[in-house]
């Protein structure tokens, strides 16, 4: 019986287990009423967690105010089920109480764009305080003050009022959710995300559009969340204002926080625990009832204190001790023996150069980082952009690559026009690009980096990505393949589940390398390779480069203070100084120009 | 390599290993920085020079060797403390506090002066204002709005109102202006002066070269050469450095002007004078005598009106640093020049005017020759 | 509309209270404390058990309520936010969010929810102009002020205050001249739980009741006072209290019969989003924006 086979007849076992179990036990009176209430608690917030998982586990945003998500699925399931307004069947309330979630989420998420860490946690928490104290109080939504009723759903006749039937439909529900949650995981979604979390610049060098996955993890989300709501509200039976307090979204934030951010698992299991909690905590006695929620938030600092990636990542690290070091991380220089092969032919330009960069100033405050400066690399070349220290060099990279807007002038990329194009767009016109401090998730294994800077390359929608179907195993297993190769190429086999920062600085650079290389993009632009690496390392890397141009027809930029790696290697140089091009050329014609030299050594630049 | 006696030895950097991370960047960086001398850490970017400064001052741990200061094992010293020890930084950058005034500023880098001892800060205190005039007109300035150069300068004095030895500097002249860069030469060669020990750390090699004694080149985290800046060989500076042949005729240039002879104190013999040196070999280079100003120097007049400052404010300390012999000998600037760009546009101009001003300077020659 | 207008600097006051002491611990130690207002509301409980269980004079009430603020403050420095000196700020302020909880779950499985008060010092209102103004309202303007100068004063003029100063914009710098940051810390953490013990034991008596999580909504007012005073600039917590208060004031009023209730809470969260997407730095913050994580 193969893989996929397999899989499915598990998946079909617990499903039948969900559903069988929870009723039978119920009515043979192993499961007391009671009991199928915690446990269906515990799924619901399970559920939660897993939609905050979403948002701040893999996509490293943050939300305090993530129950009151749940409220809105909540009060619109009381809205569409309950008797004094549409008294719909409860089916249609799972997916409409998912959109309404998705929608507010939404909302939630636009300043999510323009805000980070800090400022967004008080946007979020602001937004929890404006639900319960206003929009949750309001008559027209949610009946006042004094609440919803939401009844138990109704099959015909039959309606799940025993607990541990309807435990059976909540188990159920949370099912589908940790199944969407895995094929977000298995495929680019979930590798764009964590892409976003570990860095933004990386994630849109990959052709991640940041802005538009910052969106899509909140939509998802909340849907989640609204799901998470629809279940909720019959269980509970009635819900009011007071239910979706803004400490419950704290308590969300702990259960996250405990279980471990971005493991799936470890917020399912966290979340179930903390519903169990103040059952387990009375056994203790008495006294302890209702100190669930000391316990949880004391809980909250230690952990926090003492691994801020929760339990999840205390126990991947002890694992990840265990094994066996690293090998390379010190001794013997990392090599990079070959390339990865391209994924098509390259394109020569019809007109004019790969690059062509005209006159582009930029300027910070008051200061001038790049003075009108213009560069053309032409096809099959490796231009050299050198300088010294504060040149410039950098600022006009990111100029280039559409990290920087300049105030004047314009990039044009095979003879297209690219100034105002996002960073993800250019990637996806071909251009790669490293970072000085290595463009990689760090967290994600070396195997992950490849898919996730293939992300272009994968050709399905979210939709289908979501509900696991149409193109999209197909594509990840070309995907996968093209890893498998591009590893490899690099004689990183052993490496190849291995997380990129446990990795030296002169492999984490090699995979890099091959990461850009993957897709094979026209121009590839590389910023200080050789920074960190041993001498020897250098040279492996330059004997690369001159295969990039000559074995795969590629065209390369690079900036690199490694003077004797660039006179080696660089067909042309542009030479920056205080943010001007002074000089440009053959190495020969610039090595002998007068104001390099001063550069260099420190001389002002006559004017 | 400099044989230095231990008893004088203020700074002993041995076998350094440290990094970020999982990057180690230096890999056993030594040397030694002696009492009153000013100590220079040269290198290209990416060498290890800032990260040396950093384990000095404590704000990265050494994984590996050691750092002695006075004898005493700085690792176990964190970085707050080392000030009461002695050592003063002005890191990279300058870092003041912008939001403060000048006169704040100085108060909070003697804080632990003034939990010593209030009424000396009063002294030194009117000591740094008489020695940076700048500050003193500022004293209410926010830091902040200050030019560039005044910042250094109080970053430099902030430094030294905790009475330090030594006085660490992280690439001052960084982000600086070419008139503010002068200003700031003039600030740390006075300092240097007074006897403060001082490392330098610095990537702009013109203008390091100036102001140090004893010239430590930093690549790839390992200190690769140390010589008194006397005994400098271009050669070797430029392979060094690893700047390779695209600059290392400039290098000659740069190390010719400022490197001193053996023999320094002997007058050289006029007849260089009037050699072109135009395709000087390398050994001329080797045999550069004066910390003479280079041809650059001689063309453009600010850093003439330095030199002549310098020569003024100068006490003739030390042999090595008799900045009269500057202007007084010409002739062996003109010779010093190994490249053929120095010498084909400025060797006659240089001769020239070197040749004025030698007739000038007779006086202050004699006078600060030691 | 006069009345407004002292009413609104009353809670303009406390809200600028509580907006110096998120300032000042996110200036020792660049996080943002979650639970400075819960702070305050143990605070508060300590005073109630003081002076109107025992019977205890107000001051002996104050006193205990600024005491045990500032116990908490400087617990939670020292064995929370201390060890994760290198952690990122945003964990710590997880951290700061757990702290919040654990007061407030603390607060009811002790005290339960049942509202209780405390009397104000002074009893009675005088009549001033037409507009009726309690005499505790008079005393906490009068200590509001009282705290701005003292502060000024403190941090100006002193040494440490100075390094206090300076570690918000440059915490290695100050290493560096052999200030020890950890002192640093916890005279921030420490401050600012009283100050918020004092704010939040003032502006009771013009609530008239309290329960655990009473400064939680006073806590989102005052963060939005020191947002719109910008998150590193002491004298604009004041100036953002007084913003934060006169809206809220005549908001509630102007809203006073409209459907949708807690329309004063949206006006203040909208401040907050206009402010953190239009000026981030507030009215007198520093230009750079350095976030947290």
């Amino acid at each position: 019986m193969d893989e996929v086979m397999r899989r499915r007849l598990t998946l079909l076992a617990v499903a039948v287990a969900v559903l069988a179990l929870p009723p039978v036990l119920g009515r043979m009176g192993l499961l007391s009423s009671e009991q199928g209430f915690v446990l269906g608690r515990g799924a619901c917030f399970a559920a939660a967690a897993l939609a905050l998982n979403m948002v701040m586990g893999y996509a490293g945003q943050i939300s305090l105010g993530h129950f009151s998500l749940l409220g809105v699925g909540a009060f619109t399931t009381g809205i569409i089920t309950g008797a004094d307004h549409l008294a719909l069947p409860y089916v249609i309330a799972i997916p409409v109480s998912a959109m309404a979630g998705a929608a507010v989420a939404f909302l939630v998420g636009l300043p999510a764009l323009r805000l980070r860490g800090l400022y967004l946690a008080i946007v979020t928490i602001g937004f929890a305080y404006a639900m319960q104290a206003s929009v949750f109080r309001a008559r027209a939504i949610t009946g006042g003050s004094g609440g919803v009723e939401v009844p138990r759903p109704l099959i015909n006749t039959f309606q799940f009022l025993r607990n541990g039937d309807y435990l059976a439909i909540v188990l159920f529900v949370l099912l589908v959710v940790w199944l969407v949650d895995v094929n977000v995981t298995r495929t680019r979604l979930g590798r764009a995300f964590q892409a976003v979390k570990a860095s933004e610049p990386v994630a849109a060098s990959f052709g991640v559009d940041v802005a538009r996955h910052k969106l899509l993890a909140f939509v998802l989300s909340g849907a989640f969340a609204g799901i998470a709501g629809a279940m909720y509200a019959p269980l509970v039976g009635t819900i009011s204002a007071s239910s979706f307090t803004y400490n419950l979204s704290l308590v969300l934030v702990i259960v996250v926080v405990i279980g471990g951010l971005g493991s799936r698992a470890g917020v399912v299991a966290a979340a179930f625990i903390f519903a169990e909690l103040p059952e387990l905590l009375e056994l203790f006695g008495e006294g302890f009832r209702g100190t669930d929620q000391v316990v949880g938030a004391l809980g909250l600092m230690l952990a926090v204190r003492n691994h801020p990636g929760g339990f999840a990542q205390a126990m991947r690290e002890r694992r990840e001790k265990k094994a066996a070091p690293v090998e390379g991380s010190g001794a013997g220089i990392p090599q990079l023996s070959a390339l990865p092969r391209p994924t098509a032919a390259s394109v020569v330009p019809v007109h004019g150069d790969v690059l062509e960069v005209s006159n582009v100033t930029v300027r910070f405050g008051g200061i001038t980082a790049v003075d009108g400066a213009s560069l053309s690399v032409p096809h099959n070349t490796i231009m050299g952009l050198i300088g010294p220290n504060g040149a410039g060099k950098t600022t006009l990279f990111n100029v280039v690559s559409g990290f920087v807007t300049p105030q004047d002038g314009s990039v044009k990329l095979l003879g297209r026009d690219v100034t105002t194009l996002a960073p993800h767009a250019r990637a996806a016109a071909g251009m790669g690009r490293t970072f000085q401090g290595i463009g990689l998730a760090k967290d994600l294994t070396v195997t992950e980096n490849l898919l996730l800077a293939q992300h272009r390359l994968a050709e399905y929608s979210a939709g289908e990505a979501l509900v696991g179907i149409g193109r999209t195993w197909a594509v990840e297993r070309t995907l996968r393949e093209r890893a498998r190769e591009a590893v490899a190429a690099l004689g990183f086999e052993r490496f190849e589940e291995t997380p990129v920062r446990l990795l030296s600085h002169g492999q984490q650079r090699i995979v890099e390398i091959g990461c850009v290389l993957v897709t094979s993009p026209e121009l590839v632009m590389l910023d200080e390779p050789s920074a960190g690496m041993a001498p020897g390392a250098a040279e492996d890397l330059a004997l690369r480069l001159r295969d990039i141009r000559d074995e795969l027809g590629r065209t390369v930029l690079l900036i690199e203070h490694n003077l004797p790696l660039v006179l080696d290697v660089c067909d042309q140089l542009t030479v920056l100084a205080t943010g001007r091009v002074i000089a440009s050329g053959t190495v020969d014609e610039v090595a002998r120009q007068a104001d390099v030299v001063d550069a260099y050594l420190g001389e002002a630049v006559p004017a | 390599m400099t044989a230095s006696t231990a008893s004088d030895v203020l700074l002993d950097v041995d076998g350094v290993v440290a990094g970020f991370g999982p990057t180690t960047v230096l890999h056993g960086v030594t040397f030694a920085v002696r009492k009153g001398e000013v100590a220079g850490i040269f290198g290209l970017n990416g060498a290890g020079k800032s990260v040396t400064m950093k384990v000095l001052a404590g704000t990265v741990p050494a994984r590996d060797g050691a750092v002695r200061f006075d004898g005493v094992d700085l690792m176990k010293v964190p970085a707050e403390e080392r000030v009461s020890l002695g050592m003063a930084h002005v890191p990279q950058g300058r870092q003041v506090f912008g939001a403060l005034t000048v006169e704040e500023n100085l108060r909070l880098g003697a804080y632990t002066l003034r939990k010593r001892d209030r009424a000396r800060y009063a002294s030194v205190l009117d000591g740094l204002y008489d020695r940076f005039p700048i500050l003193a007109e500022r004293r209410t300035q926010i830091a902040g709005t200050m030019s560039g150069g005044q910042q250094a300068a109080l970053a430099v004095a902030r430094a030294l109102v905790a009475d330090p030895k030594p006085i660490l500097v992280d690439e001052p002249s960084a982000g600086l202006s070419p008139m503010a860069v002068q200003e700031l030469f003039v600030t740390l060669r006075a300092v240097a002066d007074s006897g403060v020990t001082m490392v330098l750390v610095e990537q702009n090699v013109t203008f390091g070269l100036k102001v140090v004694d004893t010239v430590n080149v930093l690549q790839t985290g390992v200190v690769v050469m140390t010589s008194p800046v006397g005994e400098l060989d271009a050669d070797e500076m430029a392979k060094a450095l690893g700047i390779g042949r695209l600059l290392h005729q400039g290098v000659s240039a740069v190390v010719g002007s400022r490197a001193v002879a053996v023999d320094e104190v002997e007058p050289r013999p006029a007849k260089r004078a009037t050699t072109r040196s135009t395709g000087a070999t390398k050994t001329t280079a080797k045999k550069a005598v004066t910390k003479a100003v280079t041809k650059k120097a001689v063309t453009k007049k600010a850093a003439a009106a330095a030199t002549t400052k310098t020569a003024a404010k100068k006490p003739a300390a030390s042999t090595k640093k008799v900045t009269a012999k500057k202007a007084a000998a010409p002739e062996r600037a003109a010779a010093k020049k190994a490249t053929k760009k120095a010498t084909k546009t400025a060797s006659k101009k240089a001769t020239n005017k070197a040749t004025k001003k030698a007739a000038t300077k007779k006086a202050t020659n004699t006078r600060g020759a030691a | 509309m006069v009345q407004n207008l002292v009413l609104g600097l009353v809670y303009g006051g406390i809200y600028g209270l509580l907006a110096v002491g998120i300032v000042l611990v996110y200036r020792g130690s660049r996080v943002l404390n979650f639970a400075q207002g819960e702070m305050g509301t143990f605070g508060l409980y300590a005073a109630w058990w003081l002076s109107t269980e025992q019977g205890l004079p107000w001051i002996v009430g104050a006193a205990g309520a600024v005491a045990t603020a500032t116990i908490i403050g400087l617990a939670f420095e020292r064995f929370i936010v201390r060890p994760m000196g290198d952690q990122s700020r945003l964990a710590v302020a997880v951290a700061t969010v757990g702290l919040l909880l654990f007061l407030l779950a603390l607060g009811f499985r002790a005290f339960g929810e049942s509202p209780r008060s405390v009397a104000g010092p002074i009893r009675g209102s005088i009549e001033v102009a037409g507009v009726f103004v309690s005499g505790t309202q008079i005393l906490s303007l009068v200590i509001t002020a009282a705290i701005g100068v003292a502060l000024a004063v403190l941090l100006r003029r002193t040494d440490f205050g100075l390094a206090v100063l300076a570690a918000a914009d440059d915490p290695t710098a100050v290493r560096l001249v052999g200030v020890p940051l950890r002192r640093v810390s916890a005279f921030t953490w420490g401050t600012g739980a009283a100050i918020s013990a004092l704010a939040v034991l003032l502006i009771e008596p013009t609530v008239g009741v309290f329960a655990p999580g009473f400064a939680s909504e006073l806590f989102v007012k005052g963060l939005a006072a020191a947002l719109v005073g910008g998150l590193t600039s002491l004298p604009g917590a004041f100036v953002g209290g007084l913003v934060v208060g006169l809206l809220e004031v005549f908001v509630t009023d102007a809203t006073l019969t409209s459907s949708l209730p807690g329309i004063p809470t949206l006006s203040v969260f909208a401040l907050i989003l206009v402010v953190l997407l239009a000026r981030p730095q507030g009215l007198f913050g520093a230009t750079q924006t350095r976030e947290a994580a």
